[in-house]
């Protein structure tokens, strides 16, 4: 396989081939063509496979390196080829497919040879719809402002931001890639100037028409915040975020931002703005740190100007002495641009990291001037009023509710931070950028020293449980025990434990440092969320609540799963200062090449854009296929109905499931009615265990208890996608079969379900295969679903393999009897487990529905 | 449990799987020098000593199975981990000939790292248990 896939290769259609050399698919006999369905779901599974892997790895208990994700994309590339090959085979009117396919691989080729993709998106994207995903599209500072805002909930400017798709089309509408490159090829020979070169580059920039359709989107998103701010004439900060700013690099106050621009002057700020690209210091900057002219990329982002009161910098840790357990707060009167260029002297205030947030020590300089902004635009110095110099510009409360805010983004981060923030005049507190903070000091500590420094801290307990999100929290428990204690007065940055998880911490979880349970798996709900939230957390160590006492502090090691009495500060410092391997080149390229490979766009069959232009990833393309090969057997059965070789029907059966049978040999006992096939017709062996499994009482109108899901939801309105699920059976479902095996495919909700078995004399060949691929992409859902799948299953002794949302389970070898025991038992489960969108809130909910599923298969047994 | 630490050499032209399996390590309490260049760790390893040795199998400079070879050679008492990113049954094969201790494919967890290293660390204490006076 290596070798064989060099960079850029081009596919040649070789699938078509067969369709090309005149094999009219319905002349085609129907084994023949059976083989091919067969071929093009094994395809199928493979890349499922090679997906769901590509996923599993950024779980980052893996390691891997680049040329993993190099071989992995291509052999994914290469399955999928086939698969578009096989189902055209099968019929050729889906061309179309390889054009989709040839698009989505060059894009993840030149990802792979390390050119920077401008992603396709919208010109413009408002941070409400931003996340850190978004990075590539919105540039990292915006991304991580989206974050605070989305994920964490704190108050940030409205706006939105013109997009790296837009820089794109701006540098290609001037031809300006070009002409900056040649320019700066002349620099780095030195034929011209530093100064020259910048100078022209920016000129022709600032000379540069923005290209209507940009300009179109930038007017229609200042025309939708005028209407949901409810008022005209909006004044915009126009700020960069350019390729690499913020994520390893800083390029810190190197980029312009223009502030309070009048919305007719937007178009001229965000030129000036992508300008400040070729800066000179910027150009040379890029040059030191050795980026590529190719990657300045530019986002900019247009918030609506608050009106600040007072506004500073947050330093979530001193820079010269990050074990002081301090932070730093700086703040001044006015626009805090001022404090950032240190243009006007301010209170700065040492305020301690731990709640309640003492401040421990405050310099103030009196403040005669602030920065304010015009009325026409721009922004000025204006003197101070008189009774408010020599105050302080943040109060006491104002000052802990940053602190506390600061540590919470710090927490979701997982590094130290430089906050820009904002309070306006009604006092309500803005985040408006938040970005990694350089320490003077490199972290003094490192890995190996962790061994012996550890060694003084009492542990109180270690090994128990389940981590399900790594990390290290340190600070006072909070115990949760009783049912109706009260959770406002939860503490920031506490250490939450608990019996069991509940609803009610929904709403504390953003504030806990660390979660603790006695019992929980990680597949739970409240595992799910810390996930979601990035809360270091142990679930099911049984000891928690019993070893741990209200208000003691300790300090969870989420890494090495210990829990340490008191606060063991070198963790919390190497946990914070420690290189982020999400962070890394290699996790990076990987969820870039995975945007393009795992979401799911197509999952309606029904709707228009179920179609090979409407996919848009190689899992979409996968989802094609296998509903498209589905058809086509069924179409192609129908057409030949006079075949004598095989008999069709569909199956009538007290459930409500759509299914048609094709019987490829003995798997029907002859009948009069051929269009009709009753319970009782059905001689194959693994279908009649399968159907009577299906149909067993009980099993199909079991519907779980109601659970209060709906209160539990609004308060995480975040956590999960909605509305995708539906547990009606919708669309074809089909069932090849002789008299020994069955291959049945069946759509459950959006989840696809597979099952082939043969079952015979020969127990050395009996097999059963189980295979479900949920619809939903939100992680989520699906690991929790998939664990729930992978329960069932085990306890009817298959061999499970979980990969995200793939559930793979396998048997074979067994005596028929037992077999068709299998069978049956698979048919129970399938009418059981179809209702798994309806939730399970926590983990008592799993294993009451493993529980229900228990008694279901105990009573009255086969 | 006073014992010396371990010492132990990693070497993949990968950086980002030194600079993953480094902490990894030391956390656990080993002590941990990496090579991303394989004639820097050949020429490192014929100066110290270690007890462990990491190595990739594929590298640009010296194949990861000669470096088997040489550390084998010149140290039989160091037990040698292979990493790949092609886990064939050949290489497997050949290098458990060659002397290695274990094989490990790309990816692997770093539990799964962690785990084979323990069990080479048992196999190194006892050597040394059994004939103290080759120790250091």
């Amino acid at each position: 396989m290596e070798g064989f896939f060099k960079k850029g290769l081009f596919f040649k259609r070789s699938g078509s081939k067969a369709a090309r050399d005149g094999q009219n698919p319905a002349k085609r006999p129907f084994s023949k063509t059976f083989d091919i369905f067969q071929k093009t779901l094994s395809l199928n599974n493979q890349a499922l496979e090679a997906i769901a892997m590509l996923g599993d790895v950024l779980s980052g208990d893996y390691i891997f390196d680049q040329h993993f994700i190099e071989v992995k994309s291509r052999e994914l590339a290469e399955t999928v080829y086939q698969l578009i090959g096989s189902l055209n085979t099968l019929s050729p009117k889906f061309q179309g497919l390889y054009e989709v396919f040839q698009r989505i691989n060059d894009e993840i080729e030149q990802e792979l040879s390390g050119r920077l993709v401008i992603p396709k998106s919208d010109y413009v994207m408002p941070y409400s719809a931003a996340s850190r995903d978004f990075q590539d599209v919105v540039g990292a500072k915006n991304a991580n402002l989206a974050e605070v805002a989305n994920a964490l909930g704190f108050k940030t400017p409205p706006g939105f931001v013109a997009t790296t798709r837009a820089f794109g089309a701006f540098m290609d509408h001037n031809d300006l890639w070009e002409k900056t490159e040649s320019l700066t090829k002349a620099w780095k020979t030195g034929e011209i100037s530093l100064e020259d070169a910048s100078e022209k580059i920016q000129s022709m920039i600032l000379d540069a028409k923005v290209p209507k359709e940009v300009r179109k989107e930038i007017q229609q998103a200042v025309g939708k915040l005028e209407r949901e701010q409810g008022y005209k004439n909006l004044y915009f900060a126009v700020r960069s975020s350019a390729g690499g700013e913020d994520g390893e690099h800083s390029f810190a106050g190197l980029h312009l931002s223009v502030l309070n621009t009048p919305p007719e002057e937007l178009l001229d700020a965000y030129k000036r703005v992508i300008a400040s690209l070729y800066s000179g210091a910027v150009m040379e900057y890029r040059k030191d740190k050795g980026f590529l002219e190719s990657e300045a990329v530019m986002a900019v982002g247009c918030l609506v100007m608050v009106d600040a009161q007072a506004s500073g910098v947050v330093y979530t840790m001193d820079p010269m002495n990050p074990d002081s357990g301090k932070m730093v707060i700086s703040s001044a009167r006015g626009l805090g641009a001022s404090v950032v260029s240190g243009d006007v002297s301010g209170d700065r205030h040492l305020v301690s990291r731990t709640a309640p947030f003492a401040i421990e020590k405050v310099q103030t300089e009196p403040q005669e001037k602030l920065l304010s902004p015009k009325p026409n635009g721009g922004v000025d110095f204006t003197p101070v009023e008189e009774n408010l110099l020599g105050k302080q510009a943040l109060s006491r409360e104002q000052l802990q509710t940053l602190a506390e805010a600061a540590l919470q983004i710090e927490r979701h981060f997982k590094r130290p931070l430089d906050i820009e923030y904002a309070f306006d005049k009604e006092g309500e507190m803005y985040i408006l950028q938040a970005r990694p903070l350089k320490l003077q000091t490199e972290c003094i500590l490192l890995a190996r020293d962790l061994p012996a420094l550890l060694s003084d801290y009492k542990i109180i307990f270690k090994d128990q449980g389940t981590v399900a999100q790594r990390g290290v929290g340190a600070g006072r428990v909070f115990l949760a025990t009783q049912r109706d204690e009260d959770l406002d007065d939860f503490p920031s940055g506490a250490i939450l434990v608990a019996r069991h998880t509940s609803p009610r911490f929904a709403k504390i979880i953003r504030k806990a440092g660390a979660i603790l349970t006695d019992v929980g798996s990680p597949t739970g709900h409240l595992a799910t969320i810390a996930r979601e939230f990035r809360v270091p957390a142990i679930v099911g160590s049984q000891v928690a609540t019993s070893l741990l006492k209200q208000g003691q502090e300790i300090t969870v090691d989420a890494e090495a799963n210990i829990i340490y009495d008191g606060i063991v500060k070198e963790l919390e410092t190497y946990n914070l200062c420690e290189e982020h391997i999400e962070e890394s080149h290699e996790y990076r390229l990987l969820r870039r090449i995975l945007k393009k490979v795992a979401p799911l766009n197509l999952v309606d069959p029904h709707s228009r854009s179920f179609s090979p232009q409407g996919a848009r990833t190689f899992h979409d393309i996968t989802r094609f296929v296998h509903e498209k090969a589905v058809e086509e057997l069924i179409n192609l059965q129908n057409v030949h109905r006079h075949d004598p070789d095989t008999v069709s029907g569909k199956l009538k059966i007290p459930v409500p499931l759509d299914l048609v049978l094709i019987d490829i040999g003995h798997g029907l006992a002859p009948r009069e009615n051929k269009r009709v096939i009753t319970m009782d017709d059905i001689q194959s062996l693994p279908m009649k265990s399968f159907i009577n499994g299906l149909t067993k009482p009980g099993a199909w109108s079991t519907a779980p208890a109601n659970v209060d899901f709906s209160s539990f939801m609004s308060s995480l309105t975040r956590t999960f996608a909605s509305g995708l699920s539906s547990p009606d059976m919708v669309g074809q479902n089909l069932a090849v079969i002789s008299d020994n095996y069955a291959n049945i495919s069946l759509r459950l909700g959006y989840h696809f379900n597979m099952i082939d078995s043969y079952i015979g004399d020969n127990q050395n060949s009996n097999y059963a295969y189980f295979r479900f691929m949920g619809g939903v992409t939100d992680a989520t859902r699906r690991s929790r679903r998939a664990r729930f799948l992978a329960e069932l299953l085990s306890i009817g002794d298959f061999r499970v393999e979980i990969r995200g949302d793939l559930v793979v389970a396998r048997l074979k070898k067994l005596p028929s009897a037992v077999m068709q025991g299998k069978l049956y038992f698979l048919g129970v489960l399938v009418a059981y487990a179809r209702q798994l969108d309806v939730q399970m809130t926590s983990d008592s909910h799993v294993s009451m529905y493993v529980d229900m599923f228990r008694n279901l298969m105990q009573s009255n047994a086969a | 449990m006073e014992q010396k630490p371990l010492r132990i050499l990693i070497l993949d032209d990968e950086p980002i799987v030194c600079k993953r399996l480094q902490p990894a390590l030391e956390k656990n309490g080993y002590e941990v020098e990496i090579f991303t260049s394989s004639m820097e760790a050949v020429q490192r390893f014929r100066k110290a000593q270690f007890d462990i040795v990491v190595t990739d199998l594929k590298m640009k400079e010296l194949d990861g199975l000669q470096f088997l070879t040489e550390v084998k050679d010149s140290s039989p008492n160091t037990e040698v981990i292979v990493i790949t990113g092609f886990a064939t049954m050949e290489t497997a094969k050949e290098s458990f000939r060659k002397g290695g201790f274990d094989f490990l494919s790309k990816p692997f967890k770093i539990g799964e790292m962690l785990e084979v290293i323990k069990r080479a660390e048992a196999k190194v204490r006892q050597r040394q248990a059994e004939s103290p006076s080759r120790e250091g």
